[in-house]
Order: C-alpha cells, then sequence, then structure tokens
C-alpha cells in the first residue's frame, strides 16, 4: 500500500463507522437504547449527521489517497483537516448522544445511595465530559498523526459557538430588569475584573492567565474564556484552567449560598440577585436557586436573568482588556486601535446575533430565550388518554389532597378540558381566555412546586399527569432551539478539541495559582454582593 | 518563564501519533492551534460567514419553511 493511502485509511475507517452508524439508526434497530437515553428524539439528526459526514469522510480520504496533496483552499481547509475534524465530531457524538445521558442516568440511580445528583454537583455535562475526553486522549495515546491538522481547527469552531450564543439573547432581558440593576451587575463584572488583573499583577502571574481568569470570573465560564482568549493571547491550558476554576468555585456555591442566604433571611428576590451576581455557571445558578427555594418561581427567574446579563457585558470586557492587555505589553494604544484594530470580529457576530435576535427576526422579543406559554386549544397539547384515566380516577377515589381551593380547581378543569386553557365560552375573548390559562398554568405549577418541597403529598402518577401538562403548554421557538443546538455543537467540537492541546506539564506549568486567584476574588465578589443586595434589593427588580 | 524555550517532545519512533507527547510544551501546541488560519481576522471572518450562513439556513427551514 503506498504511504499516501496508508496516511488516510484512518479516516476512510472513521468515515465507513459514521457512515455504518447512519444505517444502522436509520433501520430504528437502536431505538430501544435511545429511548433508555433519553435521545430518541434526536434519532433523526443521529441518521443524518453520520450519513452525511461518513460520506463526507470516505470521499475525502479517497480523493486524498489519489491525488498528490497540493496548496489550494480546499487542501487546505478541507481535505487536510477532514481526519481531524470527523474524530473531534464522532467524540461530540459519543458524547452528547452516550456519555452525557448515561452520566445523568448514573447518576439519578446514585442519588439514594449519595443523597444528591453527582452530574448536577460537578456540573457533569458536555462541557466538562468533552473537554475531559480531550485531555485524556492526548495524555494517554497523544493526538493520532491523521487528526493533527483538524485539531486545529477547534479554536475556530468555539468562536463560531460564541458568536451563535448572541442569538439566545435579547434586549428584552436588560428591558425587564431596571437601569439600577444592569448598572450593579455592570459593576460587579467590571471590578471582578479588575480585582483578578490585581491579584495576578501581585502573585506574578502571567498576563495571558490573567487576562482569560479576570474575563472568566467577572463573566461567565466558557463563552468569555473563549471569547477573550485571543485577545489576551491565551493558551489552550490557561482557557482550561479558567473553565475549570470557575466550574469547581460554582460547586462549592452551590452549597454555601442557599444556606446562607436561609441564614441571612433573604427573601426569593434578594437571593436571584445575589446568586444571579456570585453565581458564575448558569446551570449552577439554577441549582442554587432551586436549593434556596423550590416554591416560588421567582428566585430562579431573577437569578438567572442576572445571570445572562452578565453575558451582554462581554463585548466591553474584551475592548477593556483588549486595552490592558495592549498597555502591558507597552504598545500605545488610540482609541481607533483597540476598537476597530483590536477588537476581536467574531464578537462582532456575536452583537450582530444578539441585535436580530433584540429585532424578533429569531421568536419575538418578549420571549425569554425563544420560550413561550401557549394556552390556546391544540390537540398536540392535551394529556394522553392514560394520563386522563389516571386523573379520572384520581379525582372519583378523592385522593388528591392538601391542595388549596385554587390549585384543585385547576386539577378539575385539566380533568375537564384535558388540557390547559383558558374557559371554552371565553374564547373569543383572546386577552381573558389567555389570563385564566396561564393562572391555571401557576396554579398547576404551584402544586408540583409544593410536592417537590414535600409540602404536599402527591401520588407519583397524578405528578406525572400535571408535570405533562405543563410541559405541553410550554412551547420553543424551533428557530432558537435549533440555533441553540448548532452552539451546543459547537462548543463540544471546539471543547474537545481544546482539551486535546492540554498536556500534563502545561497543567502543573500553570500550577494551582490560578485556583487561589480565582477562589479570592470570588469570594470577595460573592461577600460584597450579598451586602449590596441586602442593602439595595428589596424585593421587586423586575419589570 | 524562562526565555529559554523547549521544543515540543517529538516521538519520532511512532509514527501514527502527531509527533506530541503529553510533556510537550504548550506553545508549540498554541502555534498547532492557530495555524489552520493564515491570521486571527481570517479566522474571525471565516467564523462570522459561516455562522451567518448557518443561521439563514436555520432560518430557512424552521421561520420561511423554504424547504
Amino acid at each position: 500500500m503506498s504511504s499516501r493511502a496508508q496516511q488516510n485509511m484512518p479516516t476512510l475507517i472513521l468515515g465507513g463507522i459514521m457512515l455504518a452508524y447512519g444505517l444502522i439508526a436509520k433501520t430504528g434497530v437502536m431505538l430501544p437504547i435511545l429511548k433508555y437515553l433519553h435521545t430518541h428524539k434526536s434519532m433523526e439528526l443521529q441518521v443524518t449527521m453520520g450519513l452525511t459526514l461518513g460520506i463526507i469522510g470516505i470521499v475525502a480520504a479517497l480523493i486524498n489517497m489519489i491525488r498528490e496533496p497540493q496548496d489550494t483552499i480546499l487542501d487546505r481547509f478541507v481535505l487536510q483537516p477532514i481526519g481531524g475534524i470527523l474524530l473531534l465530531l464522532l467524540l461530540a457524538m459519543a458524547v452528547r448522544w452516550y456519555l452525557e445521558p448515561l452520566v445523568k442516568i448514573m447518576s439519578k440511580a446514585l442519588q439514594p445511595a449519595l443523597g444528591f445528583k453527582i452530574y448536577k454537583v460537578l456540573n457533569l455535562n458536555y462541557v466538562v465530559l468533552g473537554l475531559l475526553i480531550g485531555v485524556i486522549v492526548t495524555n494517554t495515546y497523544g493526538i493520532p498523526r491523521f487528526a493533527a491538522s483538524g485539531v486545529k481547527c477547534a479554536r475556530f469552531v468555539l468562536k463560531m459557538g460564541v458568536i451563535m450564543l448572541g442569538a439566545r439573547y435579547s434586549f428584552a432581558e436588560l428591558a425587564k430588569l431596571g437601569v439600577y440593576s444592569v448598572w450593579l451587575i455592570g459593576i460587579f463584572v467590571l471590578g471582578t475584573v479588575f480585582l483578578v488583573l490585581w491579584f495576578g499583577n501581585l502573585f506574578k502571574q502571567p498576563k495571558t492567565m490573567t487576562g482569560v481568569l479576570s474575563a472568566g470570573m467577572g463573566v461567565c465560564g466558557v463563552s468569555a474564556t473563549v471569547a477573550v482568549a485571543p485577545v489576551v493571547k491565551a493558551r489552550s491550558a490557561e482557557m482550561a484552567y479558567t473553565i475549570g476554576t470557575i466550574l469547581s468555585f460554582g460547586i462549592i456555591c452551590m452549597f454555601v449560598f442557599p444556606t446562607i442566604g436561609k441564614m441571612a433571611g433573604m427573601n426569593p428576590v434578594q437571593f436571584g440577585a445575589w446568586a444571579g451576581t456570585g453565581i458564575l455557571n448558569s446551570a449552577q445558578v439554577a441549582a442554587a436557586a432551586l436549593a434556596f427555594n423550590a416554591v416560588d418561581i421567582k428566585t430562579l427567574k431573577v437569578a438567572e436573568i442576572f445571570n445572562i446579563t452578565r453575558v451582554l457585558f462581554l463585548p466591553i470586557i474584551v475592548l477593556v482588556l483588549a486595552t490592558w492587555f495592549g498597555k502591558e505589553a507597552g504598545q500605545k494604544l488610540s482609541f481607533k486601535t483597540v476598537v476597530i484594530d483590536k477588537f476581536p470580529i467574531f464578537i462582532l457576530g456575536f452583537l450582530l446575533l444578539f441585535a436580530m435576535s433584540s429585532m424578533g427576526l429569531f421568536s419575538p422579543p418578549s420571549h425569554y430565550k425563544g420560550k413561550f406559554i401557549d394556552v390556546s386549544y391544540n390537540d398536540r397539547s392535551q394529556i394522553t388518554s392514560e394520563e386522563f384515566e389516571v386523573l379520572d380516577k384520581a379525582l372519583k377515589e378523592n385522593t388528591i389532597t392538601g391542595l388549596s381551593a385554587s390549585q384543585m380547581e385547576a386539577v378539575r378543569d385539566l380533568h375537564r378540558q384535558k388540557q390547559i386553557a383558558g374557559n371554552f365560552d371565553e374564547r373569543n375573548d383572546k386577552k381573558l381566555f389567555d389570563k385564566v390559562g396561564r393562572a391555571r398554568m401557576t396554579e398547576l405549577e404551584s402544586i408540583l412546586a409544593a410536592a417537590k418541597a414535600k409540602k404536599i403529598q402527591l401520588a407519583a402518577d397524578v405528578k406525572h399527569v400535571i408535570k405533562h401538562a405543563v410541559k405541553q403548554v410550554h412551547k420553543k421557538s424551533k428557530t432558537v432551539s435549533t440555533l441553540t443546538d448548532c452552539m451546543i455543537w459547537f462548543f463540544a467540537f471546539g471543547l474537545i478539541g481544546l482539551g486535546m492541546q492540554i498536556t500534563k506539564k502545561a497543567i502543573f506549568q500553570a500550577g494551582g495559582w490560578p485556583l487561589v486567584i480565582g477562589g479570592i476574588s470570588g469570594i470577595i465578589k460573592a461577600t460584597l454582593s450579598f451586602f449590596v443586595v441586602l442593602w439595595l434589593v428589596k424585593d421587586v427588580v423586575l419589570n | 518563564m524562562s526565555k529559554e524555550k523547549k521544543a515540543p517532545e517529538t516521538t519520532h519512533d511512532d509514527k501514527d501519533r502527531a509527533g506530541i507527547g503529553p510533556d510537550a510544551d504548550t506553545e508549540k501546541l498554541e502555534e498547532r492551534a492557530l495555524s489552520v488560519f493564515s491570521s486571527e481576522r481570517n479566522e474571525d471572518i471565516t467564523a462570522l460567514i459561516l455562522c451567518l450562513i448557518t443561521t439563514f439556513l436555520v432560518l430557512a427551514s424552521t421561520k420561511w419553511h423554504l424547504f
């Protein structure tokens, strides 16, 4: 076999594996496994990706085998890196469709023994799992030769993830918060950035590390790290270290915040504002908010809005750090240099998608992250006939107890109409119909919250019916969901590649200082925001 | 950081690997990570264009139902 054929054999095999996977998935043989993993809804995507990527891989490998490599755009961006791209995609598929769901299932199985869900506590989602897989591959087998060129695409794809992130936010979120709250968030974001920069200087840490850590600690995890890395010329290991520091700090916060909040007697809104300001990772913010108060949904909503508003400060932080890094490197920087020459174009992409989202191109601006509630009559919003039987039996036998009169009425109406909706007679008055339907949904949600907080006893099958009915009226814009999916895939691909560039030595070179600096600044931020929130945020911050 | 940069460890004996062992200096890896594109600007512009194409395709299929 010629050396070219030998070199491209792994790519050909990878293409073959993907094609075979697509074909097997198409037959439906894997449906039971996918149902067990709760990934069966993505079966169509699994087939499409398997077949498309498989064919592309095989064709590219065959071209590479027959043809002498040349210096064309096709060679540089497709034919040479295709092996690595396929490997990263295969790993991303394994993480998204198999590993992440499996970790969730195992965590749930271990919950009775451990008392908590390990995937929630350690935040074992595709971000962490992807990074870990990349690190493991590099530090055990090493990056295979055929994949070396493709791994170079990781940072580029991560940038695409940050651009797509813009589609998830809109000005409507900012408008929900008063100017006063936006100022509060802005001051904390910038304050943390400067605090970390100061600590970095104090502990004589590399500017590249300090720069990327400051953005990560000030704004949020992955997106801020990726956005700022090219501006401060951060290494892959420094990016990974920043993400690791943020997540580790968040794990501690998830336990400490609710305890302190309860001890200090914070109200739901105050705690939401504090958690949204002090904790960085959005999943951990949600976990802390629910741990503090599972009944009052306001805590979670305030926390989420405070949390996401931070992301909107990303472009400002990029400008600040570009100026700081330039000055530290001894460059004379004019306004033009910073704003036009140094400002990363992909952040403009983030702003562009944010603007498109704010204009309502993806979903009406009033919809929160493309989610909306639809209580109109719709066959697809109905509960199933089996669920109706469960509810019917429970109501006839009077087994649903401990509910308030309005909650009970909402359950009875669900039984009557088989879905959450307004009154049939009032269907022509859209406003009133919608108002009544939403009120019923709120009542049913409060039943679920009370059951979760163990304030009432609710049979598991009845709880399931109510949960399903509530889920049915929570709709999602298909455009926003698909754009979010694209973003997740870009991040999964990029993070595995990023992990592949982190060697053991690089981790030891960074030492424990980033953790120390991140920890100290995180604690200072959490403490200050605690007092500021207690002092300034009384009750209603949402417009 | 020491001024003398350590060259990445090579593992020429193993032709299947990319030539970078677990103890290699990350600085070299960084160069590799960025070298698909000739400059940062080209990388950013390409990322932006691909994202706009993706967004258009998503809008065309989910909102405008063009295909």
